[in-house]
């Protein structure tokens, strides 16, 4: 039997990279993290504010902390201010 | 015999199965953006309220201010058409696609198939479906053809023997034949208004008032020429689609993802090392509407920078934030070998182990389980904005 060759389109979703995941942050009094899931953030590299896509029904709304941590991992920590919630993601 | 099936305002139509319930309320197609403000074909309702295809804009809606300005789907309509002309080819028909909503065919290869010419064309109207209002005409020449067709009410097979064919197109209005409107409004002037009056003409004496198109539509008041009918060779039909997880309309963005496409078309084994002569890039943007833009080689290619080469500029056409990317090669040529490279280039060797490599995983994981990574805005200071993963299964 020949095969049908003619119907063969190929469908695929593109998924994001580095999405975040909720972490358990210990801020301090300037909202800057000082605990990140139980390790002790030994430098802050970098801070920003991201507020984006307010038009939309998902606004962003978040700031952000480039960290490392005391067992030397570089992570990403954001505050999400439209949820209240706290996020990582892996560090450049 | 030669056919012509034709389904008027096709692109209308097309664009209306989205909304069926505008087909009964008065719409038109909207221009395309950055052309004239004429509108496209009219529903039945909008032409009863006074609204003619190729109006302005303004003037139509001034004419009647229900009119709903129904947005052209170009990716929708093109796909429809392949549909149905696959369709006829699946019914025995050669098919010779003229434009969006019309074909030609010849009918001698299939009416001993069917029992008859009527019953072939009655094949073919079947083999469209009832709810595009196809209407198919059938003459030994290609423009009696069309003629019938325009002429016939829908789901009607009108032949026209060649013994009729003057008498058919003599009271049928100078609008059928190829003619620009300014020719057009000249020959009314001069009180020619039917074909019949155009054919009844000295030919030369048409040819040296109107020029070389006033002799070709001369020609084809008198019936036209008898003309042979080229079947397309079917489509090839390998595509890709990637679809965004948020309307896309950063140019660099796009140009990854059709990068991307591109390496996954090649790679599709269908194509089995044939190069590509035609391919259609489309999109389906924000708020419902498509994009579409087809190319041909001058040389066929199968080489993932050429490709992108040439269609990464089309991308600059693209109106709207893009939702899905989809890449289609459209035609590939028979032959798969060409004179060999007597060095062969850098890293083929290396490429061809990780392919290999990428097979086993993929043989022990299952699908899915293999994704490249795209970067779309490396400069994002969103970090899961920053890069996409496109599963892969070449």
């Amino acid at each position: 039997m020949v095969a049908d060759t003619r119907s063969k389109s190929a469908v695929r979703s593109a998924g994001r990279l580095n999405e975040p995941r909720a972490a358990l942050v210990e801020p301090q009094a300037d909202g800057a993290p000082r605990l990140v899931n139980r390790l002790a953030v030994e430098l802050i590299r970098e801070e920003w504010r991201v507020v984006d896509r307010w038009w939309t029904e998902q606004p962003i709304n978040r700031r952000y902390f480039d960290v490392v941590l005391e067992s030397g991992q570089n992570v990403v920590v954001f505050h999400d201010d439209e949820h209240g919630r706290w996020f990582s993601q892996r560090g450049a | 015999m030669i056919a012509c099936l034709a389904i008027p305002a096709f692109e209308l139509r097309a664009s209306l199965r989205k909304r069926p319930s505008l087909a009964l309320e008065p719409a038109a197609l909207a221009p395309r953006e950055g052309e004239e403000p004429l509108i496209g074909p009219v529903t039945a309702a909008a032409d009863a309220a006074g609204v003619k295809p190729g109006m302005r804009m303004g003037e139509a809606l001034a004419t009647c201010p229900k009119l709903v300005l129904v947005e052209p789907d170009p990716a929708s309509a093109e796909r429809d058409w392949e549909e149905i002309v696959r369709r006829l080819e699946d019914s025995g028909f050669a098919v010779e696609s003229a434009a969006l909503g019309t074909a030609y065919f010849d009918t001698r290869g299939v009416e001993r198939l069917y029992g008859g010419l009527e019953q072939a064309l009655r094949r073919a109207l079947a083999a469209v479906g009832s709810h595009w209002d196809a209407r198919v005409g059938a003459a030994t020449r290609r423009f009696a053809a069309l003629a019938a067709a325009n002429v016939a009410r829908p789901g009607q097979a009108l032949v026209v023997s060649d013994e009729r064919t003057k008498e058919f197109l003599a009271p049928l209005p100078l609008r059928l034949l190829g003619l620009d409107e300014r020719r057009r409004e000249e020959l009314e002037a001069l009180g020619v208004k039917r074909v019949g009056q155009l054919a009844g003409l000295p030919g030369a004496a048409v040819a040296e008032r109107l020029g070389p198109d006033g002799r070709s539509a001369w020609g084809q008041a008198r019936g036209g020429r008898r003309g042979r009918i080229r079947g397309r060779r079917p489509a090839a039909e390998i595509s890709e689609v990637l679809e965004f997880p948020e309307a896309v309309g950063n140019e660099l963005t796009l140009r990854r993802a059709l990068a991307t496409l591109v390496d996954r078309a090649l790679n599709r084994p269908e194509r089995a090392d044939r190069f590509v002569r035609k391919v259609a890039l489309s999109a389906r943007l924000v708020g419902g509407a498509s994009w579409r833009r087809t190319l041909t080689f001058r040389d066929p290619a199968a080489e993932s920078d050429r490709l992108r080469i040439a269609l990464g500029p089309k991308l600059n056409d693209v109106p709207a934030p893009v939702i899905a990317l989809r890449l289609e090669l459209v035609e590939l040529t028979e032959e798969t070998g060409r004179q060999l490279e007597l060095v062969r280039p850098e890293g083929v060797e290396l490429q061809a182990r990780l392919k290999e490599g990428l097979r086993q995983v993929k043989a022990s994981t299952g699908g899915g389980a293999v994704a490249s990574v795209v970067e779309v805005a490396p400069w994002s200071r969103i970090p899961e904005a920053r890069a996409l993963f496109v599963p892969r299964d070449d």
